[in-house]
């Protein structure tokens, strides 16, 4: 057992865990964050991705080791501070960017992470970027659809499909 | 404008919050108070003979609570199937039975020998590589004919072959021959509708708690249909009252069918917990999911159309071999039969339809209902062959439709049903207008040169909105350009 320390959504926190210990499984049974969802075990899906650091990374391909010292963000750490939803989320919300939900959480991640780097996406820019994850509910045309509406660009002329 | 009140307003959904900000609860969310994780040995052989099982050294490791084998199960039920259908000679249809865990054979990849139940999972995962077993590999039967040849090697050694059952359905001898026989043209069409993994992005998942107080049971699953696996497990597999049982189903994500069916690991878990008195839970990997949710699909079909001289429809003949992989999974026997013999009529007006489906047993996955549960493999094989037939006769298949399509209403097919109402003439002229059909064609004619995919695929479909009696129900014209709405799950 080793202890991690680390900062997740703000807070620090401190725990005892043996090497092998992945950050998915950190996050859902150490600290009962669940939103970070596991849906692959091939690294494939993004069902799972935070940022560490600033940068989107998928949860269940690192050790929670590997985090030390660093700051965390999840899912549950992306909402307004007042808990409104956040321009990426209500984007969502409002082009019915989800379904299910179960790829959400990494959907809205990866979003983040792209309009961070690209505050204005071209469509082709956004699908080339959602390359990891994976939705199976929606067909992602509304994923994109809503991920370009919150960077702030017209999205009156795409079809929802 | 779009509306915002009112029929055909967009409504914002009330789960999308909780989705959006990670408090969604899906099962794998749910953890209790004492629990244990469960992995399962699986088999990696299609067909074999379970010569010798020993768990003691898997037992002697950390953390290991217990494990269970097939023997744990003698004298309890198997999985049940939930639909029984009579073949053309009015037997009922072979029912072998699925054992919770293997009874001396594995019968696909996949098929559970045994379950550990430990204090983590990383060492109940190690306990499962710790068991020694020795499996004599069978033949395997993967291909239907094959199947169903004589000699072939059976799936279940009690059963006479591997046919599940030969169903026939519609229209009598005499009325399809005499189709035929009348008939200017005819048109045949092999094809295969392919076995599929239906793949939720949520694995299944599923959480056994037992209160000893009371002799309460609650089984949290990944399901579509937590009443029916509540009767089905409680009835048919565990004998817990219903009053005893609980069956909870929180947030699913994504089920496409595959999650309807009551399945092996949520009889486990419940049976464990109750064994051990601590609660069970099991979350699958995405590589266990390939072989131990239902497939989809899995059809191969010789279909064949009788047209007279002026190009009207007078006779339809289907053979199908439904792949019903290993064991009979919930609702796997209804979904070549009355959720697809009833559809092959279609929008045509057919004065004779007959629909021959023979179910097969293999050494494969359970096969079970997937995203429309057969409604497309009917439609598929029908206007995939009046396609062909258009082709064939040099005509064009949009008019070949037209001048086939049903016009008054009501109206019963030859393969019972009664459609209430419809307008295939109307929505065929909106599809037109929608694709731009005068425009579109030679598009994809330019196109072509360019090795470009374009091309036109024009459907009518018709889904019944609801199931009345087993051989009635209500039907209604839908858009030709969507098959199913989009939908959660
Ligand atoms: S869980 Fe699928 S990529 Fe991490
Ligand atoms: S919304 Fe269901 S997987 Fe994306």
């Amino acid at each position: 057992m080793t202890k991690v320390t680390m900062t997740v959504n703000g807070k620090a926190v401190s725990k005892e865990v043996s090497g092998n210990t992945l950050m998915t499984e950190f996050l859902r049974d150490e600290l009962h964050l669940t939103g970070t969802h596991v849906g692959c075990d091939t690294s494939q899906c993004g069902a799972c991705v935070i940022h560490v650091d600033g940068q989107s990374v998928k949860a269940c391909t690192m050790f929670a080791g590997e985090a030390e010292g660093a700051s965390v963000t999840t899912i549950e750490g992306m909402a307004n501070a007042d808990g409104s939803l956040s321009v990426i989320q209500q984007a969502f919300q409002d082009h019915h960017g989800l379904q299910c939900g179960f790829c959400t959480p990494g959907m809205v991640m990866t979003a983040a992470a792209l309009l961070k780097e690209n505050p204005k996406p071209s469509e082709h820019e956004v699908r080339d970027y959602l390359e990891g994850n994976i939705c199976r509910c929606t067909g992602y045309h509304n994923i994109v659809k809503a991920i370009l509406a919150a960077s702030g660009q017209d999205v009156s002329g795409i079809a929802a499909e | 404008m779009p509306k915002d009140h009112g029929i055909g307003a967009s409504q914002k959904r009330r789960e999308d919050v909780r989705f959006l900000t990670g408090a969604g609860q899906y099962t794998d969310d749910i953890s209790t108070y004492g629990q244990t994780y469960c992995v399962f040995l699986r088999s990696d052989v299609a067909h074999g003979t379970i010569n010798n099982l020993d768990t003691s050294d898997a037992e002697a490791m950390p953390g290991v609570v217990r494990i269970f084998t097939g023997k744990d199960f003698e004298g309890i039920g198997g999985l049940p199937c939930g639909w029984q259908v009579t073949d053309k000679n009015g037997e009922p249809m072979k029912e072998p039975a699925h054992p919770v865990l293997a009874q001396g054979k594995v019968r696909h990849v996949g098929d559970p020998i045994a379950a550990v139940v430990a204090e983590s999972l990383e060492e109940a995962r190690n306990a499962a590589e710790a068991i020694v077993y020795d499996i004599d590999e069978l033949p395997a039967v993967v291909d239907m004919k094959a199947a169903l040849e004589a000699g072939a090697a059976k799936v279940h050694d009690d059963l006479d072959d591997n046919l599940c059952y030969d169903w026939q359905f519609g229209s009598d001898q005499a009325a399809i021959d005499e189709a035929f026989s009348n008939a200017a043209h005819v048109t045949t069409l092999d094809l295969i509708n392919n076995r599929l993994v239906a793949n939720p992005m949520e694995p299944r998942v599923a959480l056994g708690e037992y209160n000893r107080a009371n002799d309460e049971s609650t089984l949290y699953t990944t399901s579509q249909n937590p009443h029916v696996i509540r009767l089905l497990m409680g009835a048919f597999v565990l004998g817990i009252p219903e009053h005893k049982l609980r069956v909870v189903a929180p947030d699913v994500g994504g089920g496409f069918g595959t999650k309807i069916f009551h399945y092996a690991e949520e009889a486990f878990v419940t049976f464990a917990s109750r064994q051990i008195n601590r609660p069970v839970k099991w979350t699958s990997t995405r590589s266990e999911a390939f072989m131990s949710d239902a497939h989809g699909r899995d059809h191969v079909t010789k279909i064949e159309l009788a047209l007279d001289a002026d190009n009207n429809f007078i006779g339809l003949r289907t053979d199908t071999l439904a792949n019903m992989g290993a064991y009979l999974s919930t609702f796997s026997s209804s979904v070549p039969t009355w959720l697809h013999g009833t559809l092959m009529a279609g929008n045509y007006k057919t004065p004779a339809i007959q629909v021959n489906v023979k179910a097969v047993f293999t050494n494969t996955v359970p096969v079970d209902a997937y995203r429309g549960a057969c409604r497309p493999e009917a439609t598929f094989q029908l206007e995939r062959l009046v396609d062909k037939a258009a082709r064939e006769l040099g005509v064009d298949p949009i008019a070949l439709r037209r001048q086939n399509f049903i016009d008054s209403f009501p109206y019963s097919t030859p393969v019972a049903v009664e459609y209430d109402t419809g307008d295939y003439t109307a929505t065929m002229d909106k599809l037109e207008e929608m694709i731009d059909r005068e425009g579109f064609e030679p598009a994809a004619r330019r196109a072509r040169p360019m090795a470009s995919c374009a091309g036109s695929a024009s459907t009518a479909i018709s889904r019944p909105a609801a199931l009345r009696r087993r051989t009635s129900w209500v039907s209604s014209a839908r858009a030709p350009v969507s098959m199913t709405p989009p939908r959660c799950g």
